[in-house]
């Protein structure tokens, strides 16, 4: 795919006047795709290009809620459930001109789901029991049982088909240029089914590493929407700029993995007084400052149609009592266990820390370790309390749910409750959550948000909370 | 000298073996893989992609299949960018840290030699202190705080270049200054170090008694031999600076070696990393080789062994 630059290039777009300068949004682009194999990638800085350049049958909705059509102008589900009709757009075209058909996405999912698949979110495919293609204009969908987030999955990234010659796409975007770690370059595609509605002429995602210089860039007028903004420098804008800074909410839920497999912390107890003893309000309006909202629960609620019934509601003296009932009355005796995460930034450990060790009168070491070796302890379950982030792959509340199953790659707690993963293979996520904030074997802190810059020249700029980004709406100035 | 040189190069053979062996299985033993990411990857599709990749097979015949590869100059694919290889990655990269490497090292031997020079034959005056200050400051300030001081005066203060990117000679400009300040620095204060043992030599006193302008005693017979100090360490310096700084290369987000040699570490892209250690363990030898034949040049006290 790397290799891929111009040689797919159409000329097919000849602006109206000649004279008029070309639209082109300079976006930073933080990680170098590994990949643009919508299949293949596996970070939301992949699909941030993927999205310009291709689209699923469904997408996702710029406002939360049920997905919009995308290739399929209308979709209707069998009252059981359990199969999908999708009917195709007649336009619907690829940018070298072949029609996108209902065999596009069935050798997407085929080819995602055959033994030997390297495709890292396969999982989004497994409820797929089999597929018809009627005819060209029709796709049919059997699933194997009733998925709720079914049509949210359907407009998540990995679901966007992928042409066999690379550089081919179905996006309002075609890919023009790839120089890799300097900027990866696409243009509007004129044989887009929407292209009408299309405003930017291209758009230039611009390779940026490093948060300061990206900063320095936007600075400089180099840069139309940063990534983020150093935390540093977010009441500088505040107070100067209010207008460029974004602050957004994500569902993104940032936690602390508890060890369950190891004492104390197989102790529910235990867990429990960890759990309750935090004060989630000071840590992000006093030291994180950034937006972010304090988690009462897992999940964030508004995941597809998910609203929590359960909140933990903090508590010290009820912490300290289960703390004493689990026979460290007043932390004492309690081992010295430690808290471990990759670096992260501005103090957030540290506070933790202060307030374990002000209302339980425990004391915990912090270490803060190199990415994928943290990633590789906790996958181990070589830790005690380890800090995570999980990101939904979907709209839909499943996906996070799924996770804390027995036995599931990405369960770091090494938890296994037979009632949970009932309630959870049966879509009972409220029940489920109940017994996830009774037994905690993970403590919600807070749900993440970003911060971003984004220049005065740009107009309808728009991301949800699952960072898919809409480029179709977008403008610039000039 | 003929026979040193190739003895020299001989060596970087069972040097490089040393290197890639060590490197190959250092680098196993870090935990994480290249496949390691927040959601943990499902067990199945974990397996199939290290097949895929070869990584399924005992460590020792991936290690004697890597060593096959590299025996044929093929650095193998990368792991972390899907369909290419390190040759690719290195033939694009390594051009761009070569272009930095050279301007800086110009921008250094530039200000360092001339201003060494002159600090030694001014000693103690007001040009000496200027000089030494200024090169305790080069030596003092690293580059990530010279680097974004630059960015904010001449790119987004003045306008007259951009604060990040590679794309025209402005470009190179900032980059080229920041990183070549720094050696400018090292460089002028060895040459002063150098420059002024030398001049208290008699074969100085010698030749000013034969009556050689000043010029001529500086330039034509202390320099010489002031420069020694400055060689030995352009030998390592310069492998250094032409494999790329991976701050400069961060600071300006240019896409050098230097960033691609750090990040494959993180991204534990093994191929990426094994190729990036060889190509700077091949490149400081040559280096090293190259200072001593000049320190033998330069000092006729020195004789080839």
């Amino acid at each position: 795919m790397a290799t891929v630059s111009g040689c797919s290039k159409r000329e097919t777009s000849a602006p109206a006047t000649p004279a008029a300068p070309e639209k082109i949004l300079r976006v930073s682009q933080r990680n170098e795709p590994a990949t643009l194999d919508p299949q293949l990638a596996t970070l939301p800085d992949e699909f941030f290009i993927i999205r310009a350049l291709g689209e699923g049958l469904l997408t996702p909705n710029p406002v939360g809620g049920a997905p919009l059509a995308g290739v399929a102008e209308k979709w209707e589900v069998s009252p059981d459930g359990l199969t999908y009709a999708f009917h195709l757009r007649a336009d619907a075209k690829w940018s070298n001109g072949d029609p996108v058909t209902a065999d596009s996405f069935a050798a997407m999912i085929r080819r995602a789901t055959a033994p030997g698949s390297i495709a890292p979110k396969a999982h989004l495919f497994a409820a797929v029991r089999e597929m018809k293609a009627p005819d060209p204009r029709t796709l049919v969908i059997s699933l194997k049982q009733r998925t709720a987030d079914f049509p949210a999955i359907v407009a998540s990234g990995p679901w966007i088909p992928a042409h066999e010659k690379p550089g081919i796409g179905n996006g309002p975007f075609v890919l023009s240029e790839w120089k890799p770690s300097q900027h990866i370059a696409v243009r509007k595609n004129s044989l887009y089914w929407d292209a009408a509605r299309v405003k930017l002429d291209g758009i230039r995602f611009v390779a940026m590493d490093n948060g300061d210089s990206e900063e320095r860039a936007f600075r400089a007028g180099q840069l139309d929407v940063t990534m983020a903004v150093p935390v540093t420098k977010i009441p500088g804008y505040r107070a100067a700029q209010p207008s460029v800074l974004r602050s957004v909410p994500l569902a993104e839920t940032r936690y602390l993995a508890l060890n369950t497999q190891r004492p104390p912390l197989n102790d529910p107890r235990v867990r429990q007084a960890l759990a309750l003893a935090l004060d989630r309000t000071s840590l992000v309006e006093k030291v994180l400052q950034g937006g972010q909202q304090p988690a009462f629960h897992f999940v964030p609620a508004g995941l597809g149609d998910y609203a929590p019934g359960l909140r933990l509601t903090e508590n010290a003296a009820q912490a300290r009592e289960l703390l004493a009932a689990a026979g460290f009355p007043g932390g004492k005796g309690f081992p010295r266990l430690e808290l471990t995460a990759w670096p992260v930034s501005g103090g957030q450990l540290e506070a933790i820390q202060q307030m374990w060790r002000r209302e339980l009168g425990i004391e915990v070491a912090l270490a803060q370790r190199e990415a994928r070796t943290h990633l590789a302890s906790l996958a181990a379950g070589d830790y005690a309390v380890a800090f995570m982030t999980a990101i939904p792959d979907c709209d839909g509340a499943s996906d996070l749910f799924t996770q804390l199953t027995t036995g599931h790659a990405a369960n770091y707690p090494h938890w296994s409750n037979p009632e949970y993963d009932r309630l959870a293979a049966a879509a009972q996520w409220a029940p489920a959550e109940k017994i996830l904030l009774g037994d905690m074997p993970l403590i919600p802190l807070y749900f993440n948000s970003q911060n971003f810059l984004v220049a005065p020249r740009v107009k309808n700029w728009r991301a949800d909370r699952l960072w898919t980004r809409f480029y179709r709406d977008v403008t610039v100035d000039r | 000298m003929f026979r040193f040189i190739a003895r020299r190069l001989l060596q970087i053979v069972p040097v490089l073996f040393v290197i890639v062996t060590a490197t190959f299985f250092m680098v196993r033993f870090v935990p994480g893989g290249p496949f390691t990411s927040e959601k943990a990857l499902p067990p199945e599709i974990l397996k199939n992609i290290e097949a895929h990749y070869g990584l399924d097979q005992p460590l020792w015949r991936q290690y004697l299949n890597y060593l096959g590869r590299i025996a044929h100059g093929d650095l193998g694919p990368s792991f972390k960018y899907a369909n290419r290889s390190v040759n690719e990655i290195i033939g694009d990269k390594l051009p761009v840290s070569l272009e930095l490497g050279g301007l800086a090292l110009a921008v250094a031997l530039a200000l360092g030699l001339p201003l060494g020079v002159l600090a030694a034959v001014r000693r103690n005056s007001w040009v000496d202190y200027l000089c030494s200050t200024t090169g305790m400051i080069g030596i003092c300030v690293p580059t990530f705080v010279l680097g974004p001081l630059l960015v904010l005066f001449f790119a987004i203060h003045l306008g007259w270049v951009n604060a990040s990117g590679w794309y025209d000679w402005t470009d190179r400009v900032l980059p080229a200054l920041t990183l070549g300040f720094v050696y400018a620095a090292y460089i002028m204060r060895l040459t002063r170090g150098g420059m002024l043992e030398v001049l208290n030599q008699d074969y100085i006193r010698t030749a000013r008694a034969k009556g050689a302008s000043e010029a001529r005693v500086v330039l034509r017979h202390a320099l010489r031999g002031g420069l020694l100090p400055v060689v030995s360490f352009l030998g390592p310096a310069i492998a250094g600076i032409l494999t790329g700084s991976f701050v400069i290369e961060t600071i300006f987000q240019i896409p050098g070696l230097g960033r691609e040699f750090v990040n494959s570490a993180f991204n534990r892209d093994y191929t990426l990393v094994l190729g990036t250690v060889m190509l700077y363990a091949a490149l400081l030898v040559l280096c090293n080789l190259a200072a001593d034949v000049v320190q033998v040049w330069l000092n006729p006290k020195l004789k080839f062994e």
